[in-house]
């Protein structure tokens, strides 16, 4: 069963609308990443599930219960902001305490919780400190043992990791994450970073320009793009432009300069039509490295950058320039700038999509 | 107006010639501001204070060496002279009230508007009210608050009473008279902090299970407290010592101790009591400057 539904979500500011007919269900104890650019509306539907924006329209539900009209403080949301929001004039313990406080919870009842939340997060012993002792990580830390202290039915962070330097980003974007499973907490997590959301989540729904333009598992969203949008904010890809030559069962072949080839494809592509075909770097096959089917092109190695685990060629194909990596294993084959080679892909891994 | 302001590290000062020419020059640019404040506020204030420690001769002004606390003793046996300390402080603590629960909810309103053409509105509102002459000011409020005034005829004419009320020449008069004065100088000392004070914080006690209420209680209030403070001391200061606006809306039945000490020089010559006068006023202030910093140390939680 879900956990939280939006329905028609919207929200309008004026002439423009911030959110726009957001649709969406999460399910109990899933890790859902909202992944977008900035100014894509990513924190306004974060806090209309908060309760802090009303929407202009729509519905929000969480399990049966329609909580749209519900103010925050009755709707059971943790929430962990992008400053951490620790209140200044009080210590570390004070701040855990906050939530279980307004609970009326017996005082002895409220201490042994505030401790077990300090051990929770690693934190035994900073009780007595005050935000302004506190580093970025250690105020993140404190600001989710205060709302998870509640035990709060979902939770809600919007770009937790934005304030931290990365060594600590990489480091806390685990530990969420375990924290997350272990807790099994149904959790909406706001993100501008493609790597966060690719390595924390269940599910991803990915936004642009107020809307969610794809939703589906991080390997879906890496993998089968969408829009091309989806392509181009996630991962490098090249994008190629080809004809729909005509449909052939799920795939679709078409046509890049005369070489027809398959490739994965949308149901709507009308032969005939413009497309473009994309793929990833990685799927750039190269040499001895090609496979029994698929596309066959001439190309020109332009340059090779060594990039440790990778090795990263630009290539030219007729006019257009393709991207290819690979894997610097034993024995791979290497390509000098200004060599002819044959280039081609798995057409598994190419995807078609509308131009 | 921060009582927690942030440490300034200072630069320990190399040994070049450049920068103790620099350092020399900086002095000069002082020196004309502590000339002032020596000669205008300094020596005045120091000789007011030192002729109230001698005895009142009605008319002369000169400076003896002989000491004595006659003054002082005849402020504090006379009724007419100690109750109006009390008067004094009490109209200065009420005032100071008045002005926080007025000016509380209007600073918030501007600190959290952030539209900048209302924003810009509402603070020109503000300071419109402090560009007139207080004096001029004190008149307007005569012809809203007379016997004869708005109020009083409109409600005569609307026969809801048949006597005008006493509205001006009393405390009461007094008091609106003050916080008409002193309201703007709260509400710019509790802009700045609320405004300071991050929404997600509020947002986050919300979430955490606390009312609108609550959260304000909890979060925003003690947040608030240095403009608070800050703003009650200076209202409180301004009002205990106003002395144009105890005149006009007291019409000198108000007995505050600026009425006093008027009296006592511009009417009566007697420059050494009124000083000893003046003397009580200035203490009293430096006490509510003392209380200001307990306050501001305790509502802090002891942390600087
Ligand atoms: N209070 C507001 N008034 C007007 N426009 C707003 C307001 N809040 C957000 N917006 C607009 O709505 C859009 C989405 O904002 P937001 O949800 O904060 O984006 P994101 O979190 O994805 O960066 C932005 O274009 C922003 O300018
Ligand atoms: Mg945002």
């Amino acid at each position: 069963m879900s956990d939280i539904r939006l329905v028609n979500l919207t929200k309008s500011y004026g002439e423009g609308n911030a959110v726009s007919e957001v649709n969406l269900e999460i399910g109990e104890g899933e890790f859902f990443s909202l992944l977008g650019p900035s100014g894509c509306g990513k924190s306004t539907t974060l806090r209309m599930i908060a309760g802090f924006i009303r929407p202009t329209s729509g519905q929000i539900f969480v399990g049966r219960d329609d909580i749209t009209a519900l103010p925050p403080e009755r709707r059971d949301i943790g929430i962990v902001f992008q400053n951490y929001a620790i209140f200044p004039h009080m210590n570390v313990a004070e701040n855990i305490a906050f939530g279980l406080k307004l609970r009326k919870m017996p005082k002895a009842e409220i201490a042994r919780r505030v401790e077990a939340a300090l051990k929770q997060v690693g934190l035994v012993g900073y009780d007595d400190r005050y935000q302004r002792q506190l580093s970025g990580g250690e105020q993140q830390r404190v600001a989710l043992a205060r709302v998870l202290v509640t035990e709060p039915r979902i939770l809600l962070l919007d770009e937790p990791l934005s304030a931290l330097d990365k060594g600590l980003r990489e480091e806390m974007k685990f530990w969420i994450k375990d924290l997350q499973k272990k807790l099994r907490i149904t959790t909406v997590y706001v993100t501008h970073d493609q790597d966060e959301a690719l390595t924390m989540s269940d599910r991803i729904g990915v936004m642009s320009k107020s809307r969610i333009v794809q939703i589906g598992t991080p390997q879906d969203i890496y993998e089968r793009p969408k829009t091309l949008f989806v392509t181009s904010f996630i991962g490098h890809s090249n994008v190629m432009d080809v004809t729909v030559a005509r449909r052939d069962g799920d795939m679709v072949v078409v046509s890049l300069d005369g070489h027809e080839m398959s490739a994965r494809g949308a149901a709507d592509l009308q032969p005939g039509t413009q497309a473009k075909l994309v793929v990833r770097p990685e799927n750039i096959l190269m040499g001895a490295a090609l496979g029994e089917t698929g596309p066959r092109l001439a190309a020109t190695v332009l340059s090779e950058t060594y990039q440790g685990a990778i090795v990263r060629y630009r290539l030219k194909r007729g006019s257009q320039e393709i991207v290819a990596e690979r894997q610097n294993q034993a024995h791979v084959e290497r390509f000098a700038p200004g060599t002819e080679i044959t280039i081609g892909w798995d057409p598994g891994w190419s995807e078609a999509l509308t131009a | 107006m921060s009582v927690t302001g942030g440490r300034i590290a200072l630069r320990r000062p190399a040994f070049s010639v450049a920068e103790a020419f620099g350092g020399f020059r900086l002095w000069w640019l002082v020196l004309p501001a502590f000339l002032f404040f020596l000669a205008f506020f300094l020596v005045p204030l120091v000789s007011l204070l030192a002729i109230s420690f001698n005895k009142t001769v009605p008319g002369v002004v000169t400076l003896t060496t002989a000491f004595t606390l006659d003054n002082f003793e005849r402020i504090f046996t006379r009724s007419i002279y100690y109750s109006s300390i009390l008067r004094s402080i009490g109209i200065g603590i009420v005032v100071a009230a008045i002005a926080l629960i007025l000016g509380y909810p209007l600073a918030y309103l501007i600190a959290k508007t952030e539209h900048p053409g209302r924003n810009t509105l509402l603070m020109i509102l503000v300071l419109s009210s402090m560009q007139l002459d207080m004096v001029i000011r004190m008149y307007g409020l005569m012809v809203l608050m007379g016997d004869t005034g708005l109020i009083n005829s409109a409600l005569i004419w609307a026969g809801l009473i048949h006597e005008p009320l006493p509205l001006m020449y009393n405390t009461f008069g007094v008091v609106v008279g003050l916080v008409q004065v002193t309201l703007p100088f709260m509400v710019l000392s509790l802009i700045g902090i609320i405004r300071a004070i991050h929404p997600s914080l509020e947002e986050a006690a919300r979430s955490l299970g606390a009312s609108r209420a609550e959260a304000f209680r909890k979060v925003v209030l003690p947040l608030s407290m240095p403009g608070i403070l800050a703003g009650s001391l200076l209202v409180f200061a301004l009002s205990i010592s106003s002395y144009v606006v105890p005149a006009l809306m007291g019409g000198w039945k108000v007995m505050v101790l600026p009425i006093h000490i008027y009296q006592q020089i511009a009417e009566s010559g007697r420059w050494q009591f009124g000083a000893a006068v003046a003397a009580v006023l200035f203490v009293t202030s430096l006490i509510a400057v003392f209380v200001y910093h307990r306050a501001a140390v305790w509502t802090s939680g002891g942390r600087t």
